[in-house]
């Protein structure tokens, strides 16, 4: 089997600031594929790119082997393509099953009709809790979603994408701003998710060690520039890494 | 009197409990408990038992408000699910007056149907086109524009020799609803389900569509949520409501003009939405409440002082909806439904502040 998601020299500016220049990479499935780099890098940017939020001046994203071009992101969630946010951006209005329900609607089939509309209904609520209790969500199912604390908050957002089963999750920087507790508890959370629904994961992180000891692969970027693309052992001995990071070689 | 409040709070507190519940069905059900359930069917009686209940003028007013309490939920779905704002909710609901009063007599009920599907289009055809990042908009209130005016039914104006369509009494079954008691039948037969409907609409996939949208329109996206057609969705079944709620209006009032139908009384269900609680069901029956009680309270207390407040009325009334708005949204922006769980939480902890 190829790589479940592939992108082919991405370009793309705003305003003659380069975000992208020339990104190319591979993603296997079942990998746990890490994107960092120092602030400004553009892996928030490549992200959008990949999720639909902004479209590439130039290159392609393959999902599954099918182009994304011209693809929103709805049409791109619904091909199994998962996404988190760097800030929180949960319904926080909504109590966290109905956030969880939500993202549980992709991963039931929209299109049979011969399914009743109470037994959907059944089977979103059963899937729900099935992740609420994975994610050690289930004391606050029905609290709404923007009054816990933050810790919490992000994993409702985890657990939002999720639910929704894909083949593919974007997480960016899912450990920001957790405790180390918290940080060790969503790792696993991460792997487990891997392990057992077949998730692959693309992840964009501050936290070096964590991408170092988790990680199967390695992507950095500065300036919207692939300095180093590989296995995370090679990170630290990468002369243009260490430049990036520390400003002189 | 010590042991008397102990006892009442004591009883509040066990009414108010947090109920048990041990399967995912009774937790999604409403009024899962007994008592729930009681209160419910005995609620629906009274619905039913009213007209003996009430004279004819008190009646008028229940009817008022149960046709209040249904454009309101209309709002609701927009505003308070789907977190879009509409002005031109009193308009649609002229359109669906004016609608419904075109097919009267024994097929009053289709009329009314009809009628409120004719709002939705209406919006449609005006809606500004879909944008991929931000869906639509939905037209600003059509007042000053003269397509108003000439859609709106003005007898006499609308050419010579047809005075326009006269909404006589509605009849089902041959039988002639000219009387507010039987008229408030017809009302609770679009209400009643029509209000089931809304509350099972929130509770699933369409409301939770809805409120994603209000909530964070980048992140409903990303979860699969197609924002266009949420919103006009949200906007057609709103003005469904309201084309609903238009024609059961036009049996009320027989008659329809724009007169019945200005801007202000869009400010008034947006002061219910609000007052009320915004994007709950419960929330729109207590705001048509408050806001439809609101004009008869300062009545009576009018009438006390004097005739000669009387004339002033109308401008007091506007004068409390704003404070009423203001105070609601400073104060407490969940509404009366807000208050009302306030209370609730209160009693469930009771003795424990917590």
């Amino acid at each position: 089997m190829g790589a479940i998601l592939e992108a082919k020299d991405l370009h793309l500016a705003f305003k003659g600031v380069k975000a992208l220049t020339g990104v190319s990479f591979q993603v296997q499935p079942g990998e746990f594929f890490a994107v960092i780099g120092p602030n400004g890098a553009g892996k928030t940017t490549l992200l959008n790119v990949l999720s639909g939020v902004y479209e590439p001046e130039r290159g392609e994203v393959f999902f599954l082997g099918q182009s994304l071009r011209g693809k929103s992101p709805q049409e791109r969630a619904r091909m199994g393509l998962g996404r988190t946010f760097q800030g929180l951006e949960i319904f926080r209005g909504m109590s966290v099953l109905e956030n969880v329900k939500l993202g549980a609607e992709l991963a039931l089939p929209t299109y049979p009709l011969a399914l009743p509309r109470a037994e959907r209904e059944w089977r979103l609520r059963a899937w729900a809790e099935e992740v609420l209790d994975y994610l050690h969500l289930s004391p606050f199912r029905h609290a709404p979603a923007g009054m816990l604390p933050y810790g919490l908050q992000k994993r409702v957002e985890v657990a939002r994408a999720l639910a929704g089963r894909p083949k593919l999750l974007l997480l960016d920087e899912p450990m920001a701003g957790l405790s180390l507790e918290e940080k060790q508890d969503l790792a696993r959370f991460l792997l487990d998710a891997r392990e057992e629904w077949g998730v692959t994961l693309l992840w964009v992180e501050h936290d070096l060690r964590a991408v170092l000891e988790l990680s199967d692969r390695v992507l950095v970027l500065s300036y919207g520039e692939v300095l180093y693309y590989g296995p995370p052992e090679g990170v630290r001995q990468d002369p243009k890494v260490a430049e990036a990071y520390l400003g002189q070689a | 009197m010590f042991a008397l409040s102990k006892r009442l709070t004591d009883a509040f507190s066990l009414r108010f409990a947090r109920a048990v519940r041990e399967t995912y069905r009774e937790d999604e059900a409403y009024a899962s408990t007994p008592l729930g359930r009681l209160a419910l069917y005995a609620f629906l009686l009274l619905l039913l038992l009213l007209p003996l209940l009430l004279g004819p003028y008190p009646m008028y007013v229940a009817t008022l408000v149960a046709i209040g309490a249904l454009s309101a939920l209309g709002l609701h779905l927009l505003v308070g699910g789907a977190g879009q704002i509409s002005l031109g909710h009193a308009a649609f609901m002229g359109v669906g007056a004016y609608a419904a009063s075109h097919l009267t007599g024994p097929l009053a009920p289709l009329g009314i149907l009809l009628g409120a599907g004719s709002p939705p289009f209406w919006g449609f055809s005006s809606a500004s086109p879909p944008s991929a990042s931000r869906g639509c908009t939905w037209p600003s209130p059509p007042w000053p524009s003269s397509s108003w005016r000439t859609m709106s039914s003005r007898p006499g104006r609308r050419s010579r020799g047809n005075p326009g369509p006269d909404p006589s009494s509605p009849e089902v079954l041959g039988l002639v609803l000219d009387t507010p008691e039987k008229l408030w039948y017809l009302v609770l037969l679009f209400a009643l389900p029509l209000f089931f409907y809304g509350k099972r609409l929130l509770m699933t996939r369409a409301g939770r569509a809805f409120r994603a949208v209000r909530d964070n329109d980048l992140s409903a996206r990303v979860a699969g949520v197609d924002l266009t057609r949420t919103k006009l969705l949200a906007f057609a079944l709103s003005a469904f409501y309201a084309g609903v709620a238009g024609g059961l209006l036009a049996g009320l009032y027989k008659a329809v003009t724009p007169e019945y139908f200005p801007l202000s009384v869009s400010i008034q269900y947006l002061a219910m939405v609000i007052v009320g609680g915004a994007g709950t069901v419960l929330g729109a029956v207590l705001g048509a409440f408050f806001v439809l009680l609101i004009p008869e309270v300062l009545n009576s207390f009018v009438g006390a002082l004097g005739p000669e407040y009387a004339a002033q009325l109308a401008a007091w009334r506007n004068v409390v909806f704003g404070g009423l708005i203001l105070l609601f949204l400073v104060l407490e922006p969940l509404g009366l439904v807000g208050l009302w769980g306030r209370v609730r939480d209160y009693f469930r902890t009771w003795p424990l502040p917590y």
